[in-house]
């Protein structure tokens, strides 16, 4: 039986409930905020240099976008400055500064505004930029030379990159707290994994990202990971070097779930993260890529709009 | 929130955090250490991460410098990098090329001490 009452709608006019999309943004920041902060605290200034060129420049690429195309400006929703924090926090504490203002470009203008700007784009703005500046220099990604310099203390080794060169003993040394507590070398905001995990559960019960994507992608690399490790322990790592090294986390909780590149209704969220961690560990364990997680978004972002065909059917009858 | 507000918050945001990222790539770059921590070493072969640290410090394995660096004089501090005499194709008969000084120093010295690696892709990331 379907309730009528919940078909109901007064007539005009409309209060609107003073929720903004500034508001959701201003969460996602606070709620990334302490993965940046350890990435500072490791890295020091070279960190708050990346991630406020990366914030900055976010803003007035899409400051400029707005005023070149005569378009009311939009800087204000926050979202260029949550791209710009996002990528900041994806990137070596040694980028160096073009680095910083190109990828912004690519997230901003390419990645979201030649759509329509903001809800218009199909891509993840934030992973087009990073699988663009990953692929064309390699090596400022190859964190294991990129932080050369860092004398912290911790094996100063990206686990994902020794796994894949050096094999599953190569990992070991890795514990799960060390890994959760952000001691392992990677991104400014992606390797404090409490953090993130903590952020995560913020935005799900403020009702920002939704769970079931976060989950099923972490789930997706569990699995995967596991039917990996379970064919062959001696090849493939088990599923916590996977579920919390390289961009698992950041991906689950603040790339894979980006309101306009991701599905609506519960069945394809549930494929499309599950799909996204599949791949990402695919990638990982066969693919020439150390991490495959920025990768694996951006082909089920492409594979979204399909999904969403699954869904309820209307309510009603033609008469 | 007003709509202009949001602005002003923006416009703040944009502009501060320009400065301060500005002044923390010109005043507080990145700086190579004295003494290197980690160095990659690059070839066809695939890179090489080799722990400087660790072979240096006491609690490493412990080896002075002119171990190494062979041609330091008595009370010289600063040696110079393998690849200022090394190069990868040596035009000197007397000096190795780098690939030849690298392996004899690498291999030889963990042979003499039994200790790993023994493979290629050990050392080398391919």
């Amino acid at each position: 039986m379907v309730d009528n009452n919940r078909f109901i709608v007064s007539h005009a006019p409309f209060w609107h409930d003073g929720s903004r999309i500034s508001t959701r943004n201003y969460n996602i920041a606070f709620a990334a905020f302490p993965a940046i902060l350890l990435g500072i605290i490791y890295y020091g200034m070279p960190a708050v240099g990346v991630i406020s060129l990366s914030i900055s420049s976010a803003i007035i690429w899409e400051f400029i976008f707005c005023r070149v195309t005569k378009r009311s400006l939009t800087i204000g929703d926050g979202n260029a400055a949550i791209i710009g924090m996002i990528l900041g926090m994806l990137l070596p504490a040694t980028a160096p500064w073009w680095l910083v203002i190109i990828g912004t470009f690519v997230a901003v203008i390419i990645g979201k505004q030649v759509y329509g700007g903001i809800g218009a784009n199909p891509f993840n703005p934030v992973v087009v930029a990073m699988a663009i500046l990953m692929i064309s220099w390699k090596d400022i990604f190859d964190f294991n030379e990129a932080l050369i310099s860092y004398d912290l203390d911790f094996a100063m080794v990206y686990p994902l990159a020794a796994l894949k060169y050096f094999g599953v003993s190569a990992v070991d040394s890795f514990s799960m707290g060390d890994l959760l507590m952000g001691k392992q070398s990677g991104g400014i905001g992606s390797t404090f994994g409490l953090g993130l995990i903590a952020g995560g559960i913020y935005l799900i019960i403020r009702g920002i990202i939704r769970w079931e994507i976060a989950l099923s992608f972490l789930a997706g690399i569990f699995i995967t990971a596991l039917i990996f490790n379970m064919a062959d322990s001696a090849q493939y790592a088990g599923p916590v070097v996977h579920l919390f090294a390289g961009y698992t986390l950041i991906g689950a909780f603040f790339l894979a779930t980006e309101d306009s590149s991701s599905p609506v209704n519960f069945i394809p969220m549930l494929i499309y993260g599950a799909g996204t961690g599949f791949l990402a560990v695919l990638i990982r364990n066969i693919g020439v890529y150390v991490d495959g997680v920025i990768f694996a978004i951006l082909i089920m972002n492409l594979v979204n709009p399909l999904l969403d065909k699954i869904k309820p059917k209307a309510i009603g009858k033609v008469a | 929130m007003k709509s202009n507000k949001e602005l002003q918050i923006a416009y703040g945001l944009a502009i501060i955090l320009l400065v301060v990222g500005v002044l923390s790539y010109s005043a507080f770059s990145a700086k190579t250490p004295d003494q290197p921590v980690r160095l990659m070493f690059k070839c066809v072969a695939g890179k090489i991460l080799f722990d400087h640290k660790t072979h240096t410090v006491e609690s490493g394995y412990s080896i002075s410098c002119s171990d190494c660096h062979h041609n330091l004089e008595e009370g010289e501090t600063d040696p110079e990098a393998c690849g200022e005499c090394h190069e990868p194709v040596s035009q000197d008969e007397d000096v190795l090329g780098r690939a030849d000084a690298f392996h004899t120093q690498c291999i030889g010295c963990h042979k003499e001490a039994e200790a790993g690696p023994e493979k290629c892709e050990l050392c080398h990331v391919m």
